[in-house]
C-alpha cells in the first residue's frame, strides 16, 4: 500500500513536470536583415518567439540570451558585456495562448564561431526552457592597427623627450 | 627682418628650442598619444569605422591644439609682465600693434608645428579608411581658425590681466565650454538648446564639419556656413586682442 502510494506521487510528480515543460514555446530565428557573411563589427538581431501554450497564465517570466563559442580550441561561454547591451526580458505575464515577440541585438566583438541560444523562466516553475540554437560565424576584419599607431603613438613623444633633455643638458652645461 | 617677423620667430621657436615650449609640445604629443593607444587597448574601440575614428582623433588635435594656444596666448603679455620683460619691449623702437603682430603669428607658426605633429597621428589611426585626406584639408580649413581664434582670446585677456594664472583660468573655462561638444556627442546635442549653440559656437562649428566631411562625405559647398563662422571667431577674437593689446597692464 505504502508503494503504492509512493508510485502514485511519483506519477503525479512526473505529469506536472510534462505539463510545466509543455506551457512554454520558444523559438529563435535570425534577422532577414542579418549579413550574410558577419564580420567583427556588424551588427546582427536575432528573433525570439516565447509562447505560453499551457493553460496557466505564465508570470514573472525572464528570459536571457545566452552566447557560447564554439571555435574550435576556444570553446567557452561569452561574457556579452561588450556584445549587448539587451541582455534580458524581466517581468513580464503571458497569458495562455499569449507570445512574446523579442528583437536581441549584437554587436560583433570578435571572431570565431559562435551558438546563441534564448533562455526563459519564470516565477513559479523551477524549470528553464531553451530554444533551439542558431550557429554563425565571424569573419575577421582589419581594425585599427597597433602596428601602425604604436610607432607613432610612443616614439613621437619619445623623440620631444629626446629634445627636451637635450635643451636641458645643454642648459645646464651653459649655466655651469 | 622687421621686428614683427623677429617677434614671431623668437615666438614660434621657443615651442621648439625652449624647455618649456618643448614640455608643451610633449604634453600635447601625450595627449594625441593616450587617445591613439586607448583605440588600441579597448577592443569594442577598435572595432570604430576608420572615418569615425579620424573624426575623433581630428576632434582631439583641435581641442588639445586650442588649448596649448589658450597656454601661449596667456603668457604672451602676462608671461612677459611676470619674467619682467614686458616693459623693455614695450619701450623698445617698436609699436604695440607690431608686437601684437609678431606674437599672433608666432602664435600661428606653433599652431603649424602642432598640426604636422598631427599628421602623422592621422594617419596611424585612419589609413586604410576613407576621407583620410579631406580629414587632414578640413582640419586645416577650420582648425586653424578656431585654435588661434582661442590663442587670441588668451592673448587679449593676458594684455589686460594682472597674471597668466587668471588669464589661463578665465581663457580655459571658455574652451572647456565651447569644446563641450567634443564630449556630449551629437545625439545629445539635438535639441532647441544644443542646436542654438551649435550655431554660435565656433568648436561645435569644426566638430560638425569634421563630422559632415569625414564621415558623411559631405561636400564642400555644404560647409560655407560653418566656415563663415570659424572665420568670424578668428577675426573677432583677433579684434579683441588688438583692442586689448593697444594699452597692455604694465603691472
Amino acid at each position: 500500500m505504502k508503494q503504492l502510494k509512493y508510485l502514485l506521487a511519483g506519477c503525479l510528480l512526473l505529469s506536472a513536470t510534462l505539463v510545466s515543460a509543455a506551457s512554454l514555446q520558444l523559438q529563435l530565428q535570425p534577422d532577414p536583415a542579418n549579413p550574410a557573411h558577419p564580420t567583427m563589427g556588424d551588427w546582427m538581431h536575432f528573433d525570439s518567439v516565447i509562447t505560453n501554450s499551457g493553460q496557466q497564465p505564465i508570470e514573472g517570466l525572464v528570459a536571457w540570451i545566452s552566447l557560447v563559442e564554439v571555435t574550435p580550441g576556444k570553446e567557452q561561454p561569452m561574457d556579452l558585456e561588450d556584445w549587448s547591451a539587451h541582455k534580458a526580458v524581466t517581468g513580464t505575464t503571458l497569458q495562455p495562448g499569449a507570445t512574446l515577440n523579442t528583437q536581441w541585438p549584437m554587436r560583433l566583438i570578435q571572431n570565431g564561431d559562435y551558438r546563441v541560444v534564448i533562455s526563459t523562466t519564470d516565477r513559479n516553475n523551477k524549470t528553464v526552457f531553451t530554444s533551439p540554437t542558431l550557429q554563425f560565424h565571424v569573419t575577421q576584419k582589419p581594425v585599427v592597427e597597433s602596428t601602425r599607431i604604436l610607432p607613432v603613438a610612443l616614439g613621437i613623444p619619445l623623440l620631444i623627450g629626446g629634445l627636451f633633455g637635450v635643451q636641458k643638458f645643454r642648459h645646464q652645461h651653459k649655466v655651469s | 627682418m622687421n621686428a614683427s617677423s623677429l617677434i614671431a620667430k623668437k615666438e614660434r621657436s621657443a615651442l621648439l628650442q625652449n624647455q618649456r615650449g618643448l614640455a608643451w609640445l610633449l604634453a600635447y604629443a601625450g595627449i594625441l598619444s593616450a587617445f591613439a593607444l586607448l583605440l588600441i587597448s579597448n577592443q569594442e574601440l577598435s572595432l570604430l569605422d576608420n572615418a569615425q575614428v579620424v573624426y575623433m582623433m581630428a576632434g582631439t588635435v583641435t581641442a588639445a591644439g586650442a588649448l596649448i594656444a589658450v597656454i601661449m596666448g596667456s603668457d604672451a603679455y602676462a608671461g612677459e609682465r611676470e619674467r619682467g620683460t614686458l616693459v623693455p619691449l614695450l619701450t623698445a623702437p617698436i609699436s604695440t600693434n607690431e608686437l601684437l603682430m609678431g606674437k599672433a603669428i608666432g602664435l600661428a607658426g606653433a599652431w603649424g608645428i602642432m598640426y604636422l605633429l598631427a599628421l602623422p597621428y592621422l594617419w596611424a589611426v585612419g589609413a586604410g579608411g576613407q576621407n583620410l585626406g579631406q580629414a587632414i584639408f578640413y582640419l586645416g580649413l577650420f582648425g586653424t581658425p578656431v585654435v588661434l581664434g582661442f590663442g587670441y582670446l588668451a592673448m587679449a585677456l593676458s594684455a589686460r590681466s594682472g597674471s597668466v594664472m587668471s588669464s589661463l583660468l578665465t581663457s580655459l573655462i571658455v574652451l572647456l565650454f565651447s569644446a563641450s561638444p567634443l564630449l556630449l556627442g551629437p545625439g545629445l546635442r539635438n535639441s532647441a538648446v544644443g542646436r542654438a549653440l551649435d550655431a554660435i559656437n565656433p568648436f561645435s562649428g569644426a566638430l560638425n564639419t569634421y563630422d559632415a566631411v569625414i564621415i558623411d562625405s559631405d561636400p564642400f559647398m555644404s560647409q560655407l556656413g560653418r566656415l563663415v563662422l570659424v572665420l568670424l571667431w578668428l577675426g573677432i577674437m583677433f579684434g579683441v586682442a588688438r583692442l586689448s593689446a593697444r594699452r597692455p597692464a604694465i603691472r
